[in-house]
């Protein structure tokens, strides 16, 4: 009983993780229709360049967070400029394949700078652990865990509620009617990648303090794309969902399977919601008939 | 100017459909096709042609079956293919468990293993009744996550790795590089020639009719499940046959070679040649085998010279610069080589006339 209970703990908070993740993909499919492969690189690429201001540059905490994600903010915009700019109009698929190579260059750019070696390990939340029953909880999962929520909120709140967040809505539904209603789809992209470069930045600054500064820190992004397809990639409380749900099902079959059978299980679900339900649980339902 | 491939030299006029349809039109191209075979077939004669030479041909000509395999299925039928090295590993896998266990030759193997690859890639391929697009993309990735899971832990052998028999035509063993190219360029010559006439055929003009409007095709009657579970199944048979070949070829089964990275390299290899294009996969695979292999050998000396770069600095600059041209490809040049090649031959054939 003790150890499924420790397991669905680890689990959701794990999950939470993913669910930030997660949001990051949400966040530019909402806005352009595109599914940023290269999420779980500009995680990496935030967690290396907070490393930097911590470590490199000596900064004290809060200036290097901030310095950061701010940093993470222009990364963003930068991709957005220098690649994606350039396909619109093309065929979504294009678009697609180029954030998988994104995530090529970002991965060599960063072992050309910092090397394919971890980094040295810097703590940023205190070591405190509670116990619940039998099971151990550490800070640094609870401060993941509402860093997530509260972020998720954040843009449900944003997307429903700004006007910013409309513009992003209907630009993901066609450039040209947004255009000829005098919002500038250029500004929005930029603007929607920006910030979802902030979000993978904070995403790899939790996670690098979890994990370690490597560049398996990357792979997160492989889990949250389940999450975000079974959650719906439109809906942001959808990828917190399906960030909970594939951190269950990870740590239950890795715990009760083990070989790192969490990765496959979670895309096995995956495939078997999207056979039932394309579009994922929260998702828009487009019908299409001939 | 988009079509200026379809247009032969001037002063070429067909009498009849037969011959508008040929792929080889005029006297000079017959000559440059023969003379193109010959060379093909001398070249591990030749001086200077030494064994290095000749294994990145041969890995050239493996690789070519699987980039022309994702070709017909991301190029022509529309569907992004993200998992191809899985499909390649179930091929090599099944090749080389019936030909140590059960003694099979390769004769017999590369068929079966085609099979088996074609099957698992219509299983993956069976979402696509009510997804597309995106949504597609993400069950390849799955089959690469699935699959490559299944051969670390569901099977004890596939996971150490073990070795194959080689190639035996009677007497003759093809272990080394020299007698291995006669089976891998063959290969790699009929698996071209089929995949340049399917597409020619009622399968490849469904394809490219489902890759430019499903909605449309679908109104004129394609049947579009069955069209793309073919295609799947076309593009999974190639990936298998190849993965049999590399097998027999390194005579060693291991499941380092079937990475998720490496199904990204097949995809760079199309875009950079040409998505929908026979000829372009030819000339991706080239360029990008050359390519590589520069960078594996500026890599180290980069390293050793330049002292500020870190340890494994030289991996980093191969993933840029080949994720980099990609990028670059598709932005500026999506038709890829094999639209700048018929470009050219268009610019010669006018000469000094055109405008």
């Amino acid at each position: 009983m003790d150890f499924i209970l420790s397991l669905i703990i680890s689990g959701l908070m794990n999950g939470a993780i993913y669910g930030l993740v997660a949001l990051g993909f949400v966040l530019i499919y909402k806005s352009s229709s595109v599914l940023n492969f290269s999420q779980g690189h500009m995680l990496l690429l935030g967690a290396y360049i907070f490393w930097f201001f911590r470590t490199a540059m000596g900064f004290n905490l809060y200036l290097a967070l901030f310095l950061a994600v701010g940093v993470g903010f222009l990364v963003g915009i930068l991709i957005e400029r220098l690649t994606l700019r350039r396909l619109i109009g093309q065929p979504l698929i294009s678009m697609i394949t180029v954030t998988i190579f994104l995530s090529l260059v970002i991965e060599g750019f960063v072992s050309l700078i910092w090397g394919s070696y971890p980094l040295q390990h810097i703590a940023i939340f205190s070591n405190r652990c509670f116990n619940i029953g039998n099971c151990v909880l550490t800070a640094q999962n609870l401060y993941a865990f509402g860093l997530a929520l509260t972020t998720a909120l954040a843009l449900i709140l944003f997307f429903r509620y700004t006007n910013l967040g409309l513009a992003m809505r209907g630009v993901a539904e066609g450039h040209q009617t947004m255009q000829s209603m005098g919002i500038s789809v250029k500004k929005i992209l930029n603007i929607s990648w920006g910030i979802a470069g902030m979000a993978a930045t904070i995403g790899g600054i939790i996670l690098g303090s979890t994990l370690g500064f490597q560049l398996g820190l990357s792979h997160i992004g492989l889990l949250a794309i389940p999450a975000a397809f079974i959650g719906g990639l439109e809906s942001p409380e959808g990828a917190i969902l399906g960030g909970l749900l594939i951190g269950l099902c990870e740590s239950i079959v890795s715990g009760y399977i083990g070989n790192a059978a969490g990765v496959p299980a979670a895309f096995l679900i995956l495939i078997v919601v999207m056979i039932f339900k394309p579009y994922g649980f929260f998702g828009l339902v487009k019908i299409e008939r001939v | 100017m988009a079509n200026t491939s379809f247009y032969p030299p001037s002063g070429i006029y067909s009498d009849q459909y037969k011959k508008d349809m040929r792929i080889i039109k005029t006297k000079t191209q017959m000559i440059m096709s023969i003379a193109a075979l010959i060379m093909l077939f001398v070249l591990p004669e030749l001086p200077y042609v030494s064994g290095y030479i000749l294994r990145l041909i041969i890995g050239a000509a493996i690789a070519l079956i699987i980039c022309l395999g994702l070709n017909i299925l991301t190029g022509y039928c529309g569907q992004l293919n993200i998992g191809q090295s899985a499909f390649v590993m179930v091929g090599a896998f099944t090749s080389a468990l019936l030909n140590s266990k059960f003694g099979l030759p390769f004769w017999a193997t590369f068929i079966l293993a085609g099979l088996a690859a074609a099957a698992v890639g219509v299983f993956f391929g069976i979402p696509s009744v009510r997804l597309k697009g995106l949504y597609l993309a993400l069950t390849t990735l799955g089959a690469q996550v699935i699959l490559t899971w299944v051969a670390l832990f569901g099977f004890p052998i596939t996971a150490a790795g073990f070795s194959v028999d080689p190639v035996k035509i009677g007497s003759i063993v093809f272990n080394t590089p020299e007698k291995f190219y006669y089976i891998a360029i063959p290969f790699a010559l009929v698996m071209t020639f089929f995949a340049k006439n399917m597409m020619r055929s009622k399968p490849g003009r469904a394809f490219i009719a489902i890759r430019d409007n499903d909605k449309a095709a679908e109104g004129m009657g394609i049947d579009i499940f069955r069209y793309k579970l073919l295609a799947f199944a076309i593009c999974t048979f190639y990936a298998g046959v190849a993965g049999s070949l590399l097998v027999h070829y390194m005579m060693w089964a291991q499941l380092e070679s079937f990475t998720l990275q490496d199904s990204i390299w097949y995809l760079v290899m199309i875009i950079v040649g040409g998505f929908g294009s026979i000829e372009g996969t030819i000339l991706g695979v080239i360029f990008i085998t050359v390519l590589k292999e520069i960078i594996f050998v500026i890599g180290p000396i980069a390293e050793a010279n330049l002292p500020f770069l870190p340890m494994g600095a030289g991996s980093g600059l191969l993933l840029i610069i080949i994720g980099g041209m990609a990028i670059v490809f598709l932005s500026v040049e999506p038709r890829g080589l094999a639209h700048r090649w018929n470009l050219f031959k268009a610019y010669y054939r006018l000469w000094p006339f055109g405008y």
